[in-house]
C-alpha cells in the first residue's frame, strides 16, 4: 500500500454510513481528534438498510473512485433487521463489479458502532489506502456530464 | 399422436372455461414464431403450425400473465417458461388459481441468431424462404439454395443448461415428462468474460452498449419485470439516468435491471433474445444468479412456496464472511 | 452528368478522400465474427465495413440523433440578481452517408414536411433538424437483395428507388457505380479517385436493379387504409386481438426511419446542464403521461393503434395522402414478439397481403 502524506492527492470516496452507529463512530473519531485521511465525503443515512446496492454503482460511474458503507453491527440496528438485509444484498452486489470491469476492492462495507472511535478511524485509513493502491477511477469517456462543462462560453442573460 | 396434437386438444378442452390460452403461432416467415391469443375453437388451428414446431416454441409466454391478472388464462409452457410462472406465483404476482398451465416434453428452442450466425457469410435469416425439421436436422432454403444445420447447433443456449424439460408445475401436460436430465451450469458464459482483464472487460461493456437504442424491449420481454408502466427508468425523481444518448446511461438501466431481478430471475434469457441490438444482457442477471446460487444455494422459479434470499436473512449467515475485510 | 465508378480495392480511399470534408458514416459490423449486429458508425479506415447485410437500426440518427443538446446553461447571478449563462452548441459538420438502403433515405421525406415549416398544419420551422438534414448527403446504396420483411414497394418505394437519395450506389462484383441524383449528391462525387463509370456497368447496375424489384411479392393497394383504419378506431375487439401479443417496448418505433416523435428534458448537475431533445416513442407509457399522473393512452392497446393508425391514417390525410411508412421492416425483424405492421394494416382494409419474399413457401 502506498503511503499517504499529506501531498497525496485524494481520490473521491463515498461513504454511506448510517445515523445511529457508523456515523455516530465517525463523529467519535473526530470528537477525539483522530487523525484520519480526508478523502471520504460521508452521506448519512438513516439505516444500512436504506442503501440500494445501486447507490454503490451510481456513485461509482458518477466519479468516485471507491464506495464504502458502514452500519451497526449485526444483531445491533437501531431498526432490529435493517443491517441483516443489507447484508445480503451488499453481498450479492459485489459479484457484479469485477463483470463490469470494476475493481471488487473498490467497494467494501463493514459495521462500525457509534462508540468506535479507534475502529473508525482503522476502517477509514485502511479504504482510502485500499483505494489509493488502486489509483484514480477512470470510467465513460461519453458521460453526459462533459457536455455541460462546455457551457462556459456563453453570454450571461438577466 | 404428435405432441402438438396433444397440446392442440388440450387447449381446445381447457377454452371453455378460461379467457383465452397462450400458445405460439405463426410468425412473419418460416423461421419466426409468434405468440397467439387463442379465444375461440377456431383460433386453436394454428397453434404450432409453423415449419419448427416445438422448435420454434420461443417466447417466453409467461411475459403475459400478470397483465391479464383478474382473468382466468391458459398458458403453454416449455419447461423454462414454468418457472417464470412459479417465481410469479411465489412472488404473488399472480395467482395461482387464475393460470391454467399446459406442459410438454420440450426438446429445445431455436435461437435465431445462431441460426443467422450459420448462414454462409454475408446471408442473414430474412433470406430464409423454406424451412423444414428433418430428424436431427433443420433444412432450410434460401431461394434456390439449401442449406442444413444440426438442432443441437442452433438450439438455444439455456437448453443446454436445462434442468427442466417438463414443467415445473403444470394442470395439463401433453406426452410423457422425461426425467430431469443432471446438468450442472458451469456458467461458462461469465468464465469467458472473466478470462478478460478488468480492463477490458470494461471497454467490452462498452461496445457492446454502445449498440443501445434504449428501447428497452429487455425490460418489457422480462416476465419478471412487472413493474410496467412505473420503471425507474422513466423517473425523473429519482433520477436514475439521464436523458443523454451515453453509454454510461444505457449500461446504468441494464445494471438496474439486473439489481432488480437478483434472486428472482430464472434465467430465461428473454431480455437478451428480445434486444435488436444484440448485446448480451443476459450476462448481468446471470451474474447475480451465480451469486446468489453460491451464497445461498438458491435457484428461483423452482418452487412456489420458497422465499427469494434478497426478501429473508438468517443472524448468522453461512457463506457471508463480511468480517474478512476489517 | 456521367456516372462515375470505384473499385471495391480504392472504396476506402474514397471514403477517406471525402472524410476531409465530411464526417463520413457507414454500416459496420460491430460484432466479434463475421455476423456481427450492422450499425451505422463514423467512418474508419480500418472499420469492418458491411454491405452484404441490412443494418439492424437505420439511418436516422445521422441526421436526428437519438440525443442532442439544444442549449447549455449556466445558473449564476449577475448584480445580485439571479442570472442565467446560455450557449447553443456549434452547427454539426457536413454529413455523408454512405451505404444506406433507399428505404432509410426515404424516411427523411417523412421528416421534412414535418420539419421544414412546409406542413399542411403550418408548422415552425425546426432549424435543430434542417441545419443537419441540408449538411447530410445521402448515398444510397441499392439493395441487391431483399428480405421477408421488406415491403417498400407496398408504399411507393423500391430496392433502387432514387427518392430521398442524393447518390446512388449500385454494388457490381468489382466496385460501385455511383449515379448522381441531386444537386447536393455533386459535393460527394467530385473525386479524382473516381473513374467515368463505363456502358457495361451502367448495364449491369439497371439489370441489378430490376432483379432486385422483381423478388419482391406484387403490393396490396393501401389507398383505404386512411378511411380504414379511422373507421377502425373505435373497435376495441379488433386492436385487442392485434394488440394482445406486443410488448409495448420502443424498438419498433426507434428502428423505424419514419418515426420522428421527440421529447425535451433538462439535465442538470450544480449550476452546469443542458436542454436536451431525445427520441421518443408513443408505444412507450410515458409518451402521453401528463403532468396530473393521468395517462389518456392506458395501454399497449391504445399505443399500438395510434402507432399504426399515425402512420397509415393520420399522417397521410395531413400530407397529401402520404404514407408514413417506408416498408424497410425493420419493425417487423426486430419485434420480440413478431408483431407485423402490414397484417394489421391489411387486416383493417379488408385484404389480405402477399408478404415477404415470392418465393417464400412457408410462414
Amino acid at each position: 500500500m502506498p503511503e499517504l502524506t499529506e501531498n497525496t492527492k485524494e481520490l473521491r470516496i463515498v461513504g454511506f454510513l448510517c445515523n445511529w452507529c457508523s456515523y455516530g463512530g465517525a463523529d467519535t473519531a473526530g470528537v477525539g481528534r483522530f487523525i484520519q485521511p480526508t478523502d471520504l465525503r460521508i452521506i448519512r443515512l438513516p439505516c444500512s438498510g436504506r442503501v440500494n446496492p445501486l447507490f454503490i454503482i451510481k456513485a461509482l460511474m458518477s466519479g468516485a473512485d471507491g464506495v464504502l458503507v458502514s452500519g451497526c453491527h449485526p444483531r445491533d440496528c437501531h431498526y432490529a433487521e435493517g443491517n441483516f438485509y443489507a447484508r445480503r444484498r451488499l453481498e450479492v452486489f459485489k459479484h457484479l463489479l469485477p463483470v463490469l470491469g470494476i475493481d471488487r476492492r473498490r467497494f467494501e462495507y463493514t459495521w462500525v458502532s457509534a462508540s468506535e472511535g479507534p475502529r473508525w478511524q482503522k476502517v477509514v485509513t485502511d479504504f482510502t489506502a485500499q483505494i489509493h493502491a488502486l489509483g484514480p477511477a477512470k470510467f465513460f469517456a461519453d458521460a453526459p456530464e462533459l457536455d455541460f462543462l462546455k457551457a462556459g462560453e456563453g453570454v450571461m442573460q438577466p | 399422436m404428435a405432441i402438438h396434437e396433444q397440446l392442440k386438444k388440450i387447449i381446445l378442452d381447457t377454452l371453455p372455461g378460461v379467457e383465452c390460452v397462450i400458445g405460439w403461432g405463426p410468425g412473419q416467415d418460416a423461421l419466426h414464431g409468434s405468440p397467439v391469443f387463442m379465444r375461440k375453437p377456431e383460433d386453436v388451428d394454428s397453434f404450432m403450425d409453423t415449419p419448427l414446431g416445438a422448435f420454434g416454441a420461443v417466447n417466453n409466454l409467461a411475459l403475459f400473465l400478470p397483465e391479464l391478472s383478474g382473468k382466468k388464462v391458459g398458458v403453454v409452457v416449455k419447461g423454462c417458461d414454468s418457472r417464470s410462472i412459479v417465481q410469479l406465483v411465489a412472488e404473488k404476482l399472480i395467482k395461482r388459481e387464475e393460470v391454467v398451465i399446459i406442459g410438454f416434453p420440450c426438446e429445445g428452442a431455436a435461437d435465431l441468431t445462431k441460426i443467422e450466425k450459420a448462414l454462409p457469410e454475408g446471408r442473414e435469416a430474412g433470406e430464409v424462404t423454406g424451412a423444414a425439421i428433418v430428424g436431427e436436422t433443420l433444412k432450410l432454403s434460401l431461394g434456390s439454395e439449401e442449406i442444413s444445420l444440426g438442432l443441437a447447433d442452433i438450439k438455444a443456449d439455456k437448453c443446454t443448461r436445462c434442468k427442466t424439460p417438463g414443467a415445473v408445475i403444470s394442470d395439463a401436460f401433453a406426452g410423457i415428462a422425461g426425467k430431469a436430465p443432471e446438468v450442472r451450469d458451469e456458467y461458462a458464459d461469465l468464465a469467458a468474460l472473466e478470462a478478460m482483464s478488468l480492463d477490458e472487460r470494461f471497454k467490452f461493456w462498452e461496445r457492446e452498449m454502445s449498440r443501445c437504442i434504449r428501447c428497452y424491449a429487455c425490460r418489457n420481454a422480462c416476465p419478471l419485470c412487472v413493474c410496467r408502466d412505473h420503471c425507474v427508468a422513466g423517473s425523473r425523481s429519482p433520477h436514475w439516468i439521464t436523458q443523454t444518448d451515453s453509454t454510461r446511461d444505457k449500461l446504468m438501466f441494464q445494471i438496474i435491471h439486473a439489481t432488480h431481478l437478483a434472486g428472482r430471475c430464472t434465467g430465461c434469457g428473454e431480455c437478451q433474445r428480445a434486444c435488436p441490438a444484440g448485446i448480451p444482457v443476459l450476462l448481468l442477471k446471470r451474474t447475480f444468479n451465480r451469486g446468489v446460487a453460491e451464497i445461498f444455494g438458491y435457484d428461483a422459479g423452482m418452487d412456489t412456496e420458497a422465499t427469494p434470499p434478497l426478501l429473508t436473512f438468517q443472524v448468522e449467515e453461512a457463506h457471508i464472511k463480511e468480517r474478512e475485510w476489517q | 452528368m456521367s456516372n462515375k465508378f470505384i473499385s471495391h480495392e480504392k472504396l476506402r480511399d474514397w471514403l477517406e478522400d471525402l472524410s476531409a470534408r465530411f464526417e463520413v458514416w457507414a454500416p459496420v459490423n460491430t460484432g466479434q465474427d463475421a455476423k456481427g449486429v450492422v450499425v451505422y458508425r463514423p467512418f474508419v479506415r480500418d472499420g469492418a465495413l458491411e454491405f452484404a447485410r441490412k443494418p439492424v437500426e437505420s439511418a436516422k440518427h445521422t441526421v436526428f440523433p437519438r440525443s442532442e443538446t439544444l442549449v447549455n446553461f449556466k445558473t449564476g447571478a449577475k448584480d445580485g440578481k439571479p442570472a442565467l449563462e446560455l450557449h447553443v452548441p456549434e452547427d454539426p459538420p457536413a454529413r455523408a452517408v454512405f451505404g444506406l438502403p433507399s428505404c432509410d433515405a426515404r424516411g427523411f421525406q417523412i421528416f421534412d414536411p414535418v420539419y421544414n415549416g412546409s406542413g399542411t398544419q403550418g408548422l415552425a420551422r425546426d432549424n435543430y433538424y434542417l441545419r443537419r438534414r441540408n449538411a447530410t448527403v445521402l448515398i444510397v446504396k441499392a439493395c441487391s437483395k431483399v428480405l421477408n420483411t421488406c415491403f417498400c414497394n407496398w408504399v411507393g418505394g423500391g430496392p433502387a428507388c432514387t427518392e430521398g437519395a442524393d447518390v446512388l450506389a449500385t454494388e457490381l462484383p468489382d466496385g460501385f457505380i455511383l449515379a448522381q441524383v441531386t444537386a447536393r449528391g455533386e459535393a460527394a462525387l467530385g473525386s479524382a479517385l473516381l473513374a467515368p463509370a463505363s456502358d457495361s456497368q451502367e448495364k449491369q447496375a439497371r439489370k441489378l436493379h430490376e432483379e432486385a424489384g422483381a423478388a419482391l411479392c406484387a403490393p396490396p393497394d393501401l389507398s383505404a387504409s386512411v378511411s380504414a383504419l379511422r373507421g377502425k378506431f373505435d373497435d376495441s375487439a379488433f386492436w385487442e386481438a392485434e394488440a394482445s401479443k406486443c410488448l409495448s417496448c420502443g424498438a419498433c418505433t426507434y428502428l423505424c426511419p419514419t418515426c420522428y416523435c421527440f421529447n425535451i428534458t433538462d439535465e442538470a448537475r450544480g449550476v452546469l446542464g443542458a436542454r436536451i431533445r431525445s427520441w421518443d416513442a408513443c408505444m412507450l407509457p410515458l409518451f402521453t403521461m401528463e403532468a396530473s399522473g393521468h395517462n389518456p393512452r392506458t395501454g399497449k392497446i391504445q399505443r399500438l393503434r395510434n402507432r399504426i393508425g399515425h402512420k397509415f391514417s393520420y399522417y397521410p390525410s395531413l400530407h397529401n395522402g402520404r404514407i408514413a411508412c417506408c416498408g424497410c421492416g425493420r419493425c417487423i425483424k426486430s419485434c420480440p414478439s413478431s408483431v407485423d405492421i402490414r397484417r394489421i394494416v391489411t387486416d383493417a382494409i379488408g385484404i389480405t397481403g402477399t408478404a415477404g419474399l415470392k418465393e417464400q413457401k412457408n410462414g
